[in-house]
């Protein structure tokens, strides 16, 4: 079993789906996620207001189908505002094709998560993530 | 196979053979190797014809007095009609005629005890209701020949009560002949 | 899913949040298949449903559950055909849709039992692709008819509705009953009263309460009823692709015609209405309609007409089944009677016509795998007669034929004429009495041993009601009244001694320990709370009478 880098840090959730916090909240307790501070949101607007609020975030994993703001709303908004670009935000979705991650990047997104995912998969973008940023500490 | 009973004084399932659930409990007194006092039988006794049955008192809802019984053309033999319980339209077996007795003349003193059984519930005629009896389960006997040939195969046992002679009906087994049959 | 699957400890989770998802999913598609039917193609919800079948697949998919993933996938393949593509709405993809809304609160329902249902997901997922390759070819050459329903007769918006287990609507008739009954108590107490006091400011002032509390119990029972009425088409709708499916096995053009679907029918009487109009339209499509060289040749379209039609009268709903074949042939089936010792009651069309509803008939050359499993005619027939309703059939030789069926509009209440032979009551449903007479001197007679009466220009046979129903009696001068069953075409005449009234009555089965008595369908109880048995009039009028 390869020893994740990842290093525990400070995540917001952005997702309509109960279930989908809940595995979120396993997946950081456990392994080198352990201790990270997770907060939630179940749309694009309470999102948007918890990354204005909280500029310490590693990362943003921001589901794509949501009603009232869906992700790459949300996406258009913050580069719109221009509201903590140095914070990655990933988008989270079940399918995707070439265009459609491109349009994502264009809009902003640092990077797609695809579901169904496990939890080794998040620990490994995280620790991707950590690692271009290294020199920023 | 009876159930093993899991107090000393729970009393005879429903539906079993009660001569099984005594042995039963024997057989767990001896494994259990603790000496319980005798399990009771609660009964309610009724008669047919001058004999005396008893039927266990979980099978019984409640005894009521005869009203207007309805017959109902075609169908079987043994049952003599049927009767408005509380709005419920509730079979009548002539308990008497499935035993081979003449019907019962009404009088008075007769009931319809409301009895449930392999999940039905239906009412059984007879000509009178005693009361509740409990009896030890290790007065049981088996029924000596000449009831035994009376009644054939629908009793369970016996029970001697000081000089009276207490008939254990299987309502079951009493039954299963007045099913859905045509006379 | 597996145990060490890493979230499987959110099963239940999965299933809290899932299971409402589709349940709003499954509603949506039930909807959406009562308007298609409707005739009102829009397919609005799938729209709406497109984020929640996607919820739903990504959350199984996150579970590892693979089975409601496929069929949630499957689900909305097939809902943005739909959405897109106006040809593919039809009874085939809302059958679809509806049976994978289900299979989906089937599979989540049971999410956190072992794995299971990964066959039925994958059968599901196989027809559904199927079905869209279809959709993308070319139009098939059956097409479905079907009539704009009228609006809401009150024209009142629609106000949601509710679901409800039909067993508290059959709890809700029993106490009505049970009112209906009191009320018939309180009556009988009022006139009592009134008959001794006389007039009183009281008993005017009870009079008005008494006859106000008759009206209301009326509305109310006509209000309960509504509750437990649904529209035919819940029956019909089954056929439109079974039709498409049995005629293309057979090689043969139907087209299938649909009319009166809103006619609304009590769930009991519609639970048991689906076997024999499947009887009949099989029927209909495997012998009724020739192959299409043959109508070519008889001049006929290649395309034969099929038509379901329901209509609704004041106290039945009459259903025709009727098809523009080949007929039935009169001297083929006289031919087969007599083989088979059976002799029509008269030779005419009809009598000759009706002997193909007798068990053991038929007279197909091959036994189908639908039509004829052997007993199609006769236990349709059987079924409609149990329903208290009744079959008849009209045909002519190189036209088609018509099947019409008669049934009550429900089976919980039914308006009885109440007899009493020999001091016991019977009730008798009036949808079965043709008529009450009066036995005059010298009007009944004796032929083969069996009782014969003129009625309305005919000879029918009469029995007498204390030697049918078995009351024991001994009497020989005749009772006072026959009242003249008819079940189908048949008639038989009924001796009783007194006439007591019309009622309408809550129907109580029998009790199983009752057996199956063919002249008593059921029981109920009367106002001053006697049972009294439901006289069965199509046993009534098959009974040979003792000699």
């Amino acid at each position: 079993m390869t020893l994740s880098t990842a290093r525990p840090g400070t995540f917001l959730v952005v997702d309509d789906s109960a279930l989908h916090h809940q595995m979120y909240r396993l997946i950081f307790s456990k392994g080198s996620l352990a201790g990270s501070t997770l907060y939630h949101a179940m749309n694009g607007r309470e999102g948007y207001a918890l990354l204005a609020a909280h500029p310490e975030l590693t990362v943003v994993l921001l589901d794509l189908n949501m009603p009232e703001m869906n992700g790459l709303e949300f996406l258009a908004r913050r580069q719109a505002e221009k509201l903590h670009p140095h914070i990655p935000i990933v988008l989270v979705t079940t399918e995707s094709t070439p265009d459609d991650e491109a349009r994502g990047r264009t809009a902003g997104a640092w990077d797609y998560l695809r579901k169904p995912f496990q939890p080794a998969d998040v620990a490994r973008l995280v620790e991707r993530l950590q690692a271009e940023r290294a020199p920023a500490a | 196979m009876g159930r093993s009973a899991k107090t000393p004084a729970t009393p005879a399932p429903a539906l079993r053979g009660v001569l099984e659930f005594a042995d039963q409990l024997a057989a767990d007194a001896a494994a259990a190797q603790v000496p319980l006092p005798p399990a009771q039988l609660h009964l309610i006794t009724f008669r047919l014809d001058g004999e005396e049955f008893g039927l266990p008192v979980e099978t019984v809802r409640e005894v009521i007095r005869v009203g207007d019984i309805t017959r109902v053309p075609q169908s079987p033999a043994h049952i003599r009609g049927v009767i408005n319980l509380r709005g419920r339209i509730l079979p009548v077996v002539e308990i008497r005629t499935r035993l081979g007795l003449a019907p019962l003349v009404p009088r008075s003193t007769a009931r319809i005890i409301v009895a449930e059984v392999r999940g039905r519930v239906l009412g059984l005629l007879v000509d009178s209701v005693a009361q509740v009896q409990k009896v030890p389960a290790d007065r049981v006997v088996a029924a000596p020949d000449e009831v035994k040939s009376a009644h054939t195969d629908y009793i369970t046992g016996v029970v001697q009560l000081y000089e009276r002679l207490l008939i254990l009906l299987d309502l079951a087994r009493a039954l299963d002949a007045s099913g859905a049959t045509h006379p | 899913m597996d145990n060490d699957h890493a979230f499987a400890e959110l099963i239940q989770e999965y299933i809290a949040e899932s299971l409402p998802l589709a349940e709003a999913v499954s509603d949506a598609f039930l909807a959406l298949e009562r308007r298609w039917q409707e005739g009102d193609a829009a397919a609005g919800e799938v729209v709406e449903l497109k984020g929640t079948l996607h919820t739903l697949k990504g959350n199984s998919a996150m579970m590892g559950l693979r089975p409601m993933q496929v069929v949630a996938h499957a689900l909305e393949d097939l809902a943005a055909r739909v959405a897109a593509d106006e040809r593919a709405r039809t009874e085939a993809e809302s059958a679809l849709l509806v049976e994978g809304a289900g299979l989906l609160i089937d599979l989540i329902g049971a999410a956190a039992d072992a794995q299971s249902g990964s066959g039925e997901a994958e059968e599901f997922v196989a027809r559904v692709r199927r079905r869209l390759e279809a959709d993308a070819a070319p139009a098939v050459p059956l097409r479905l008819e079907r009539r704009r329903a009228e609006r809401r007769p009150d024209g009142a918006p629609d106000a949601g509705t509710v679901r409800v287990d039909f067993r508290r609507l059959d709890t809700l008739l029993e106490i009505f009953g049970e009112a209906m009954i009191e009320q018939s108590a309180l009556t009988e107490v009022y006139r009592r009263l009134a008959a001794r006091i006389g007039s009183s400011a009281e008993v005017t002032d009870l009079d008005r309460v008494v006859v106000s509390l008759r009206a209301t119990m009326k509305r109310l029972e006509s209000a309960l009823m509504q509750t437990r009425l649904l529209p035919i088409s819940t029956v019909f709708n089954r056929f439109p692709r079974a039709v498409r499916d049995l005629a293309r096995d057979e090689q043969k053009q139907v087209r299938l015609v649909i009319e009166g679907g809103d006619t609304l029918l009590d769930k009991t009487i519609l639970d048991r209405l689906g076997e024999p109009l499947v009887h009949l339209v099989s029927n209909a499509v495997v012998h009724g309609v020739e192959s299409e060289a043959e109508r070519l040749r008889a001049g006929k379209p290649a395309e034969a007409v099929l038509s379901l039609r329901a209509t609704a009268l004041a106290d039945r709903v009459v259903i025709s089944v009727s098809d523009d074949g080949r007929g039935l042939e009169t001297e083929r089936i006289l031919a087969k009677a007599r083989a088979l010792g059976l002799e029509p009651a008269s030779p005419t069309p009809a009598d000759v016509h009706g002997l193909i509803f007798v068990p053991g008939f038929s007279t197909a050359e091959q036994v189908s795998h639908v039509a004829g499993r052997g007993v199609g005619l006769d236990a349709a027939a059987a079924a409609i007669h149990d329903l208290g309703g009744g079959i008849e059939v009209a045909s002519e030789a190189g036209r088609g034929t018509r099947f019409t069926l008669s049934v009550p509009l429900t089976l919980a209440i039914v308006r009885s004429l109440i007899v009493e032979v020999d001091r016991e009551r019977y009730a008798v449903p009036l949808s079965h009495v043709a008529e009450t007479v009066r036995v005059e001197p010298g009007a009944l007679h004796e032929i083969n041993r069996q009782g014969v009466v003129m009625w309305r220009g005919s000879a029918i046979h009469v029995a007498d009601g204390g030697r049918l129903l078995g009351t024991g009696t001994t009497r020989t001068a005749p009772r006072n009244y026959f009242v003249v069953l008819f079940a189908g075409p048949r008639h038989r005449g009924l001796l009783v001694d007194r006439l007591v009234g019309h009622q309408d009555v809550v129907v109580k089965g029998l009790d199983p320990t009752l057996g199956r008595p063919d002249v008593v369908s059921g029981a109920t109880i009367l106002g001053d709370g006697r049972v009294a048995c439901i006289l069965d009039a199509a046993g009534i009028v098959a009974q040979r009478e003792a000699a």
